[in-house]
């Protein structure tokens, strides 16, 4: 039986002009979704180069296979998956050798699967329901003669064996899938006990975690209509997949503060804390779903995971930007810092957007670079589309400061910005942005220099 | 159960809000107006355009706050409130009708179930989010707040003014949990408040109040004291206490027991005569329940746990219904009865119900003695005085048999009588259509006592308490 994946032929396209060293291998992601009867894959990217720092890893004697950097490919899949929007995920990797090491290709694509997987759901906060699909493509290409072999693996089951599956080329594959998108605003007080950085991030990963069961259980309307049963995302429509109009659902989640564990209480759950952080915000979110005969609820389930997908990402990067700027000093200070702000670009080939996650020190240069490196593709600045998230202007003055500001100075000093960015409704202007962008690098950078020396 | 005759509906609104707030000292002076900015937050919360009502069971959203919207085209500003009916979804279709055969008064206002909910998409704002790091010793409270207010309503009523009622008792049973929380404060100790809805007689109605959680009524005397005052409601009896909280028609009685089996029968239409019942709830409490084989000695004890199940329901007392042991035991503690009699399959009387009722729940009762069955026909105003003025179940043991009186129809001038009878004997299931049907609950005229025999009656007295 097995399963069947429907590839764009841009996909095919870049496969066919991977040039790999003689007698080398080259590794790289596919990307795209999986549904219960098929699978879409809309994205390769090679993995890129790394920039070894001058070790040279003597090889390990047997083959070049060996050679393959396990680390340096998780690293990258969970790079790729950051940046891809709701509905889509790493759906599997492919591996090009040269013929005379195709019989142990399989074995390598199966360690590396499985490793891939199990760092992408690191520090993820929703589990995989029973109707996800866990199998994951493994697709091995002959330098050579360029033959195919297309695999699956149940990454749910470390024992299980490779299945065979269809690998089928066709154009356009995403061009109509439909895009649900909403605008999400965030606002959390997680209480900190104890005082080490460690304390840290437990309670930041708890108080994310309850908020995304909120999230997970809360009742969702896309497009106007209720979207918690098996109704069909869009009924009625005409189905032409050669249709190049792509529908934007808007959708509008209503949580319910029900939290289970302070259920049925009598009294108050007090805790004493250090301290307390707060995210607040709002996120921009954006989930495709495929366009045969979608599920509403499964529409749902995609938008409600970008989400929380969105915030814990970035406060995921902020937290490890944090532990390299301020060390071990991380848990005792004040103050308040913008968290990287999410901004989106076309996807190669497909149409589709990715995402990426701008500091506030960062420009759309940056970004374009961290597309070109991540995602193997050539963004024009221009492109980039930062005008979903504003800036939040504040932070970069006073984000190196460490100030004991009190909660409710800190919240007075935020709508007193906040007044100001409505005022500023229109994305800044490009270049403007850019210069402004660079003297306030220059500036946080002298600023830490003198800070930290 | 009393309904005003002219409410249709009950809208109910359940939700849970939590409450948060950080404070330094919880001794302090401080804390109070931190405390009190928090419920001002949820106010606000509560009456911003966030807001919205979802109606169990249905596609139907209403944002009340942003001058009435609805996710359902049909039902507008000027809907009435009725029409929400078309579009929810009942679960038992089915059972209602078996129900109805024999009555045929009306089974109450319908309740529309709903939900409180937020929105976090649409926002006002477009700032991506920032990381707010506060480092000072404090100490974080939290405590989900069961919001649940309701609303009687008749059916022509605009959907938009019951909307509106129910943000104003949203913000008003804030306001009342603000007031209890701080009552019942004891530094960083909260007590959770908890708000129970009560049926008083009219013009009062449906009203909540929010009592907190673990104080037993014992303890809150003094504000049930208040609320008579207040409401004009006499004070000899309970109307406020938790277990006089309101039964919504739609909700099943967690411990499977049958309450009031009798209003399901039509009384006998005798010329001037009237009908004196039992006043509020009872459980049916018969032969071979709760796993007791007491089949041909236990119906004076099952008579006495529907007594008790009545006290224990009007909210005299907080004990649990008490099994054949723990009756047993009550007559060994008081000296009436030797210590194996607990465990044995012995009988008792009139006198025994009175003496368990004294001993395990503080309730005195009156005997009445009837030389003959025969005369019992001539007790029409005895009994029509006591469920006037008592109105509690009667136990009347004669003959080798005990049953409980739930009421009397009775005329004045020709003396003519029926009584209403609730038979411990039956040995089957919690089966309505049953117990109606077959007179396990029904109707008897006095030939239904044995003529020669002697019968003594206990008739509970109710406590002068709120």
């Amino acid at each position: 039986m097995g399963r069947s994946y429907f590839v764009d032929e841009a996909v095919g396209e870049y496969l066919s002009g991977l040039q790999a060293a003689p007698g080398s291998c080259v590794t790289g992601l596919l990307a795209g979704q999986s549904s219960p009867q098929r699978d879409f894959v809309v994205l390769a990217v090679q993995t890129p180069h790394r920039e070894s720092e001058g070790q040279l890893k003597a090889p390990k004697g047997v083959s070049p296979l060996d050679d393959i950097d396990v680390e340096w490919v998780t690293e990258h899949a969970k790079q790729v998956s950051r940046m891809l929007p709701g509905g889509l995920c790493v759906l599997g990797l492919f591996l090009v050798t040269p013929p005379e090491l195709s019989k142990d290709a399989q074995n390598g694509l199966k360690r590396l699967i499985f490793a891939v997987e199990k760092y992408i759901i690191k520090g993820r906060l929703w589990e995989l329901s029973e109707e996800d699909v866990t199998d994951r493509v493994t697709l091995h290409i002959c330098s050579k003669t360029k033959k195919l072999l297309c695999k699956t693996f149940d990454v749910k089951d470390p024992k299980s064996s490779a299945k065979p599956a269809d690998w089928k080329y066709q154009t356009g594959i995403s061009s109509s899938w439909p895009m649900l998108t909403c605008s999400v605003e965030v606002d959390l007080q997680i209480p900190v006990t104890g005082s080490s950085s460690d304390n840290t991030d437990k309670c930041m990963k708890d108080g994310l975690r309850r908020w995304a069961k909120q999230i997970e259980a809360a009742y969702c309307l896309i497009n106007g209509r209720q979207a918690l049963d098996d109704s069909e995302l869009i009924s009625g429509q005409k189905k032409n997949p050669k249709t190049t109009n792509r529908q934007t659902l808007p959708a509008r989640i209503f949580v319910s503060d029900e939290q289970s564990e302070l259920g049925e209480r009598s009294s108050a759950l007090v805790q004493v804390c250090s301290g307390s952080m707060r995210v607040r915000g709002v996120v921009h979110c954006r989930a495709y779903i495929h366009n045969n005969k979608p599920k509403a609820r499964h529409a749902a389930q995609a938008i409600k995971r970008d989400i929380i997908n969105t915030v814990c990402s970035r406060v995921e990067m902020f937290l490890e930007d944090l532990c390299i700027n301020e060390g071990s000093q991380k848990g005792l200070c004040s103050g308040q810092q913008a968290l990287p702000r999410r901004v989106f670009a076309p996807m190669p080939i497909s149409g589709l957007s990715v995402c990426d996650y701008m500091f506030p020190d960062e420009s759309t240069a940056d970004v374009a670079e961290r597309l070109k490196e991540m995602l193997d593709c050539e963004t024009p600045e221009e492109d980039i589309d930062t005008s979903l998230e504003n800036n939040q202007l504040f932070s970069i003055i006073s984000g190196f400061e460490i100030t004991d500001s009190q909660d409710d100075d800190s919240s007075k000093h935020v709508s007193e910005i906040q007044a100001e960015n409505h005022k500023i409704q229109k994305p800044p202007k490009y270049y403007a942005g850019v210069a402004l962008a660079a003297a306030i690098a220059l500036l946080a950078t002298a600023t830490s220099l003198l800070y930290f020396s | 159960m009393v309904y005003s005759e002219e409410c249709d509906f009950i809208f109910r609104l359940k939700g849970i809000l939590e409450f948060a707030c950080q404070l330094d000292n919880p001794n302090g002076v401080q804390s109070q107006s931190t405390i009190s900015k928090s419920f001002q937050d949820l106010r606000s919360k509560v009456t911003s355009k966030n807001i919205v009502f979802t109606v169990c069971n249905s596609p139907v959203l209403i944002w009340p706050n942003t001058g009435f919207q609805s996710s359902v085209e049909s039902l507008t500003e000027a809907s009435a409130c009725g029409d929400i009916l078309q579009w929810i979804e009942s679960d038992d279709g089915g059972s209602k009708k078996s129900s109805k055969k024999k009555d045929k008064k009306k089974s109450g206002p319908t309740v529309v179930n709903m939900k409180l909910l937020f929105e976090v998409t649409e926002p006002a704002g477009n700032t991506a989010p920032s990381l707010i790091r506060v480092s000072t010793q404090q100490h974080c409270v939290k405590m989900p707040l069961p919001l649940d207010c309701a609303l009687s309503v008749t059916t022509d009523e605009r959907l938009e003014t019951v909307c509106t009622g129910l943000v104003e008792a949203l913000n008003k049973q804030l306001a009342d949990m603000e007031e209890v929380v701080l009552q019942y404060r004891k530094g960083s100790s909260f007590l959770v408040p908890q708000p129970f809805h009560f049926q008083l007689p009219e013009p009062a109605g449906l009203i909540t109040v929010v009592y907190p959680a673990g104080v037993p009524d014992s303890q809150l005397q003094a504000v049930r004291e208040d609320l008579h005052r207040k409401f004009e409601l006499p004070c000899d009896r309970p109307y406020l206490r938790r277990a006089n909280a309101f039964h919504f028609p739609d909700a099943a009685y967690k411990d499977g027991y049958l309450r009031n089996p009798h209003i399901h029968l039509n009384p006998p239409n005798i010329e001037d005569a009237k009908l004196y019942l039992v006043q509020g709830v009872y459980s049916y409490h018969h032969y071979m329940q709760d796993h007791v084989d007491d089949n041909g000695w236990g119906c004076a004890y099952r008579s006495l746990q529907t007594i008790c199940s009545w006290f224990q329901q009007q909210g005299y007392v907080e004990t649990a219904v008490p099994t054949h042991t723990q009756i047993q035991q009550a007559l060994v503690d008081v000296g009436d009865k030797e210590p194996r009699f607990v465990g044995s399959r012995q009988w008792i009387g009139s006198i025994e119900v009175q003496a368990v009722l004294n001993q395990l729940l503080g309730v005195t009762s009156k005997i009445m003695f009837v030389s003959q069955g025969s005369e019992l026909a001539t007790k029409g105003r005895e009994l029509a005085n006591h469920f006037q003025t008592e109105g509690t179940p009667v136990m009347i043991g004669g003959g080798v048999l005990a049953h409980t009186i739930l009421g009397v129809v009775w005329s004045e001038n020709t003396g003519q009588i029926r009584f209403l009878i609730l038979d411990p004997h039956y040995t089957g299931g919690e089966d309505l259509q049953t117990i109606t049907d077959k007179g396990w609950c029904g109707w008897k005229g006095p030939e239904f006592w044995d003529q020669n025999a002697y019968y003594n009656l206990c008739l509970p007295q109710r406590p002068k308490t709120i």
